[in-house]
């Protein structure tokens, strides 16, 4: 069996961020509560206050409960994921099963949010909307919001790593003309880190956001609108 | 020769996505006049702006995978 270059990286991604809950569970036991949070327990506070606020302002408390732990997992994972290209490691949301398995894990949420608040009967109904024929319609947009969650993670950073390694072969070729420092790809230690920092810290950090919004609000909107 | 117009025809297909490219800046356009009017609603007009970057977005993503599609199936 041949074994993929990014399965190496999700077990690291993985153990990282157990390793991270550890620790702050640790912290959070002897942490006193009157007492001022400060370094990993402030992150950690502040992480859960903005997800949790990002989550309420969308759906209802009750989903709110269910969904905040998930979406924080989730936005943490692929941004850990996405910025492992700085540490040499391949970004496993490189790999399109790793993208295909959370875009599935948001159509099932979706699917189970919907039927839990609208009740199974409006949501059969709501699959034969405006009138009959229109079930093959509902049924392609379902798909079509997993193929495009999925490809959206999974298009923007395989290009960001593509073109990184692109990148890095040409800086390679020039500063191969330069005389004596050449062998050492000068080049590259110039001018890499700007590209790196777009590619992987921002184009990271936007894609997880977008991931996440786009997750909580298709869920929001499944749910009965909430009077004001 | 094959080989030649099935790459050919998933240059084409990134090429329609890059309308997006110009669409998408609309959106952002959109978003900061309406920030700039109105900053109280920063917040609210943020998700929607990313929202309707993100749905407008699909277009390139589906030209994007016909692309892979071509040039995985006939393996170029």
């Amino acid at each position: 069996m041949k074994l993929q270059t990014t399965v190496v990286s999700i077990v690291f991604v993985t153990a990282f961020i157990s390793l991270l809950l550890i620790l702050i569970n640790r912290k959070l036991r002897k942490f006193d509560p009157l007492s001022e949070p400060k370094g990993i327990v402030l992150a950690a506070i502040m992480g859960v206050q903005t997800i949790d606020k990002m989550v309420k302002d969308n759906t209802n408390d009750k989903v709110a409960k269910f969904l905040t732990p998930y979406m924080l997992m989730t936005i943490t994972y692929i941004f850990l994921s996405n910025i492992s290209g700085l540490f040499s490691l391949e970004s496993p949301t490189s790999n399109y099963s790793v993208t295909l398995t959370l875009a599935f894990l948001t159509c099932v949420l979706i699917e189970v949010f919907s039927i839990k608040e609208n009740g199974l009967r409006s949501y059969i109904h709501g699959l034969f909307e405006p009138f009959f024929p229109f079930v093959v319609m509902n049924l392609i947009s379902r798909v079509s919001t997993l193929l495009s969650l999925s490809m959206r993670l999974f298009g923007n950073i395989i290009a960001g790593s593509i073109l990184m390694s692109i990148i890095y072969q040409l800086f390679g070729f020039i500063s191969a003309q330069i005389p004596i420092v050449g062998q050492f790809n000068i080049v590259a230690v110039l001018i890499a880190p700007a590209l790196h920092f777009y590619f992987d810290l921002f184009a990271g950090a936007m894609q997880a956001y977008v991931f996440t919004v786009l997750t909580i609000s298709f869920i929001g909107k499944e749910l009965p609108q909430k009077e004001n | 020769m094959e080989k030649a117009i099935i790459g050919l025809a998933a240059a084409i297909c990134v090429a329609a996505g890059c309308i997006t490219g110009k669409y998408e800046g609309k959106v952002a356009i959109a978003a900061v006049e309406s920030i700039g009017k109105n900053p109280d609603a920063a917040p609210q007009i943020r998700s929607m702006a990313i929202l309707g970057a993100a749905i407008s977005e699909t277009c390139a993503i589906y030209c994007l995978l016909i692309a892979l599609l071509l040039l995985f199936a006939y393996k170029i």
